[in-house]
């Protein structure tokens, strides 16, 4: 089948909020989606963005069923490592299931690797729920290496009062 | 004990790149260094950095066996969540062990949290090593959640040439 993965645009963004909701359910997870299609486009598409993102788009002949062009898509940012250099990271990676199975899951990974190797990434990173098997054979075909089970890597998180709580300890200037 | 934390200039690079080598030390991997002071200031204090850091700092009587007064640092970015948007995300923070148990730590930390908060992030977050129990206590006691234990959040890397590879697999524009 035929597709093309290209920078998202602004426009877009209606329909990345669409599929960001579809990938939360599919993560068992949709009511945590507090994102709107205008916050992306505030946060994407500002000066100093904190995301880039890719789109899989369909000719018009095979939109999906719902009539979508856009079918994919791939969110990403730049990291840092102290020890290797910058880094890219796969936030979000989705594609609508009736396209499954035709290359446009690999093809968005695959240009996320290139935009990174483009900007001196040394590093693509992005982290995998552990009843994902699909998606960590996925991976693992393709190389990567799972940090938590090789190295015993844990994934972190302060939000809501404890970050706050944080914040309000911080020393003064 | 008085220190100060103060975001880092260029002209610290040379001290956070010494911290760096210790703390690879501490998590049994000083071998994986590959990043010198000039790339920490190439990376760090160009129009887009991949990074912000923050340095304790002691005062001149009270400097380092070895004679150092800065003796400790956090190296953080913005990363994006699509469900929550803006997170700041702390990838080091060291404090030398003569240093230890005075909050500086803390300080450090918590001045991320201010200062990822005065930029609109919700959450903050970092990976840390199963067997760092001091470390894991630590962020435990002021609120964090351990999304690899919770929710089975793996962390995955693609580097070298399984990185190329995937680059190299990118759909032609």
């Amino acid at each position: 089948m035929h597709f093309k993965v290209r920078a998202a645009t602004k426009e877009d963004c209606k329909e990345i909020s669409r599929m960001i909701l579809e990938l939360a359910v599919f993560e068992k997870m949709p009511d945590q989606v507090k994102i709107s299609h205008e916050e992306l486009e505030r946060d994407g598409f500002c000066q100093n963005p904190f995301f880039e993102c890719l789109v899989a788009e369909v000719p018009e002949e095979n939109t999906s069923k719902d009539g979508f062009t856009v079918v994919g898509y791939a969110l990403y940012f730049y990291t840092y490592s102290t020890w290797k250099g910058p880094t890219v990271f796969l936030e979000d990676i989705y594609v609508m299931p009736e396209f499954r199975g035709n290359g446009f899951g690999k093809g968005l990974l695959c240009k996320v690797a290139k935009v990174g190797k483009e900007k001196r990434c040394v590093r693509l990173q992005l982290s995998v729920l552990d009843w994902n098997t699909p998606t960590r054979d996925f991976y693992a075909a393709k190389g990567a290496q799972d940090l938590t089970d090789s190295e015993g890597w844990h994934f972190i998180r302060f939000d809501g009062q404890n970050l706050d709580n944080l914040a309000n300890e911080a020393p003064k200037d």
